[in-house]
């Protein structure tokens, strides 16, 4: 009778009945770890059993050691943040689901998981404003509107204590909400956690849209100021590199100038909307870093395909992903007029 | 019958932060409405019939869609909107009844203390089942005035909302229930009456019928509505040297909620905890600095107990229009020793405003507001005798004057015997005087009072003496039982 919690992205689904957090063993238990054979679903259902059998640490370490090698995957860093609620590193948990909403805001389970916590901590109004993101994230979500509904319970109770000037903190228990314990539990298949975390990262949110990368690893563009005059590949080559520079100097002018004027953002967003998501998402970082690799340039006429391997390195982040810039060429400079990840 | 909260408990598990709210909700808005707006009808007997029947739980089924659906629906709104329409008893007060029209919303709103418009604004949403409307502004009023009690109430009721029907307004678990029960109550008083405000309205140009005549020096005037909670503040627009005898034209500027004592009005004697009735007029005004926190952000003391108090031997002292504690936004309808209490706020407003001594203070349990025109026939009847007064007095008239003078005449507690040799010395070198801006406040309880103002301007001078004088009806003839200057 235990669902897990998973998906919870069809609103006929049932309420998710088990909502408290001392029945982690049981819901760990359900989990029956049903994915393919890849070494990275292995990885899950390692970790997952090693959960089960309640060895926190080993199961850290064995997170650990995956994400030494994949640090931006979503579903193991997911899988590390319920280790650390379930031993009790709140504070870890939290930097955990917190960093998890910064790189992948659409999905709803790190938002859920970081109200769990803060609501732990009577911090209320914090648990809230997380579990309002979740739901904003997938209107459908019901663990989230379930655990919402605790919260608001706890509220109104805190504001019936003001209001009637009983001592607030006779007023119950703070509530247990319900953890999330995996992020893609079910087979989604072609959601396959891994590769490229951005794309996993959208597959998730519901029916969205396309590639509007999430925090850190996506698509920039590149500056064509920098760019030299010339033909060729060189050229093109000098203003891919002169875009990654931009990026990594917060140059932002630089860094949108790389884009050209009927360049399409991905995910149907305005070229406004998305110049101010870019600026949100890079102006606010302390330090990035964007290194080029194994770029492949083939020109065509006024017209430019550059592949590359593209690392990025953020305070938080740290992902190296494929990337594709469809490129012309306008007067003396090449620009950007599409930016696509993973291929 | 099954509870009624089990029953919806399933429906409410889901609550739809984010959603249009769904029908089922909106009927639960209209409960809340019901509860909310209902008691602003006046309707006193539905309050306390509400109110026992949600104390028991039993409570009025109407948030259940249960078997009846959107024929019980209906029903509701019309029941909720019946509950503001006027009452039916035959009101003495001089107040229209108005339902509550976004229009009276509109005109009633900037007389309103800030806060209590903003409380009001909330119950507007709630009323238009703009509930998460109604939760930010009602989350961003507490976080202004944390301490208003009947704000955090609301607040609770439409957190509450979002997971379950509100049956009462301050629904909030039985054990609170009990454990404040008299705080609950009281804060639901409050809520009825700051409600009843906005439906009870004194007509445009009506004023309190103790407001005979004011002079122009009078530049303010505060009437106290003890049954109602309410404080009305006015501007004195008559104009100066108006030869004739009219009524004050007043323009209300601001409606404030009030707590008066403990055990309510008709002040006795010291310590009973009650706000005296009358006719005053505000003395001074306190320095905040030198009062302790209780009093908020001022005092204004009024001159309880005046002539007619001590006549009757009543008691006491230190009656006082202050504010209220740092821990506390506003108080309960009856919570003070006798003090008249209002929010800092509005307190504050009130002593920008108001000029001491000039300022008359009429607190009655229930005001009773008339147009101007219909205080002619008191003013007619009370003119003869002030004229009389003067005529013995330009005339040197001791018997005619005497005539005048009640037996039980009281001044710094000396009888008539003792003080008419002075008065009588007064009148050797009789002149000709005049009256000028005169003021007369009539107040009626058992007897009929009338303190009279006025400025006595002897012919050729251009000053004279500002008296204050008590009349009172004795066997039909006005008769002047204290006299003093101001």
């Amino acid at each position: 009778m235990f669902t897990t919690e998973r998906s919870t992205r069809s609103l006929q689904g049932p309420l998710l009945p088990l909502r408290r957090l001392s029945a982690l063993a049981a819901v760990v238990a359900a989990l029956s770890a049903p994915l393919g054979a890849t070494a990275q679903t292995d990885a899950y259902a390692e970790v997952n059993r090693l959960v089960r059998a309640g060895q926190l640490n080993d199961a850290l370490a064995k997170a650990d050691q995956y994400l030494a090698g994949k640090p931006k995957d979503p579903q193991m860093r997911f899988l590390k943040g319920v280790i650390q609620t379930e031993g009790g590193k709140t504070a870890d948990a939290i930097a955990t689901f917190a960093k998890l909403t910064e790189d992948y805001p659409e999905l709803p389970e790190p938002y859920n998981n970081l109200a769990v916590l803060y609501a732990g901590q009577s911090q209320f109004d914090k648990a809230r404003a997380a579990l309002e993101m979740a739901i904003r994230t997938n209107p459908s979500y019901a663990t989230a509107h379930e655990n919402l509904g605790d919260v608001y319970a706890k509220l109104a109770s805190q504001a019936y204590s003001k209001a009637l000037q009983l001592d607030a903190n006779n007023t119950g228990a703070a509530p247990k909400l319900s953890l999330i314990r995996n992020l893609f539990a079910g087979g989604k298949s072609a959601v396959a956690p891994v590769a490229a975390p951005a794309e996993v990262a959208k597959a998730p949110s519901a029916a969205a849209p396309v590639t509007s990368a999430p925090a850190a690893p996506p698509a920039e563009p590149a500056k064509t100021a920098a760019a030299p005059a010339a033909a060729g590949n060189d050229a093109v080559e000098a203003a891919v590199q002169a875009w990654a520079k931009a990026w990594s100097s917060k140059d932002m002018k630089g860094y949108l100038g790389a884009y050209a004027p009927n360049f399409t953002p991905a995910g149907g967003q305005s070229r406004a909307a998305w110049e101010s998501e870019r600026r949100a998402r890079i102006v606010p970082r302390n330090r990035i870093d964007v290194d080029i690799d194994d770029l492949k340039v083939s020109v065509d006429g006024n017209r430019a395909v550059a592949r590359f391997s593209q690392a990025y390195r953020s305070d938080a982040v740290n992902v190296t992903s494929r990337k594709t810039l469809d490129m012309v060429r306008q007067g003396d400079r090449w620009l950007i007029v599409r930016e696509s990840t993973g291929s | 019958m099954p509870s009624p909260r089990h029953f919806q408990r399933g429906h409410a598990s889901f609550p739809t932060a984010f959603d249009e709210p769904r029908p089922f909700k909106r009927s639960h808005l209209l409960v809340a409405l019901a509860l909310v707006l209902g008691v602003a009808a006046g309707a006193a007997h539905w309050w306390s019939t509400m109110h026992r029947e949600a104390m028991v739980t039993t409570a009025i089924d109407l948030g259940s869609e249960a078997p009846v659906g959107t024929a019980i629906r209906s029903g509701l709104i019309d029941a909720a909107y019946a509950r503001v329409q006027p009452s039916s008893t035959v009101p003495t007060d001089g107040l229209s009844r108005a339902p509550l029209t976004d229009d009276l919303l509109h005109e009633v709103k900037p007389l309103l203390g800030q806060a209590e418009a903003r409380l009001i604004g909330i119950y507007q949403h709630i009323r238009q089942a703009e509930h998460r409307q109604a939760l930010q502004a009602a989350e961003a009023l507490v976080r202004d005035h944390p301490n208003f009690q009947l704000a955090q109430l609301v607040l609770g009721d439409l957190l509450t909302l979002q997971t379950r029907p509100v049956r009462t307004l301050g629904d909030v678990p039985d054990t609170s229930a009990l454990a404040a029960a008299d705080q609950l109550k009281a804060l639901r008083e409050e809520s009825r009456r700051r409600l009843a405000a906005l439906t009870e309205r004194p007509p445009a140009g009506h004023l309190p019928r103790q407001f005979l005549s004011l002079a122009p020096q009078s530049r303010h005037a505060i009437a106290i509505d003890a049954s109602r909670s309410r404080l009305y503040l006015f501007e004195n627009l008559t104009p100066a040297n108006t030869s004739e005898e009219r009524a004050p034209d007043l323009r209300l500027i601001a409606d404030y909620y009030i707590s008066v004592g403990l055990q309510g009005i008709e002040k006795q004697v010291e310590g009973d905890k009650r706000t005296p009735l009358g006719v005053y007029y505000i003395t001074s005004t306190l320095d905040p600095d030198k009062l302790p926190d209780l009093y908020g952000v001022g005092a204004l003391p009024i001159n309880y107990p005046n002539a007619l108090d001590l006549q009757r031997g009543k008691t006491g002292s230190g009656i006082w229009l202050h504010g209220t504690p740092s821990n506390q936004f506003v108080r309960a309808p009856q919570a003070s020793d006798g003090c008249v209490v209002l929010s800092n706020q509005d307190l504050s407003r009130i002593l920008r405003t108001v000029q001491i001594r000039t300022t008359p203070v009429v607190i009655a349990e229930r005001l009773e507001w008339v147009s101007p025109d219909g205080l002619d026939a008191d003013r007619k009847d009370f003119a003869q005798a002030l004229e009389s007064w003067r005529q013995a007095r330009s005339a040197g008239d001791e018997a005619s004057l005497r005539a005048l003078y009640s037996d039980r005449f009281r001044q710094s507690g000396k009888d008539l015997e003792q003080v008419w040799p002075r008065l009588a010395a007064e009148l050797r070198n009789p002149r000709p005087i005049e009256l000028k801006d005169t003021s007369l406040l009539k107040w009626r309880d058992t007897e009929e009072t009338m303190v009279v103002t006025f400025g006595e301007v002897a012919a050729g001078q251009s000053r004279g003496v500002t008296r204050r004088q008590y009349w009172a009806r004795e066997n039909g003839q006005w008769k002047i039982f204290f006299e003093g200057n101001t």
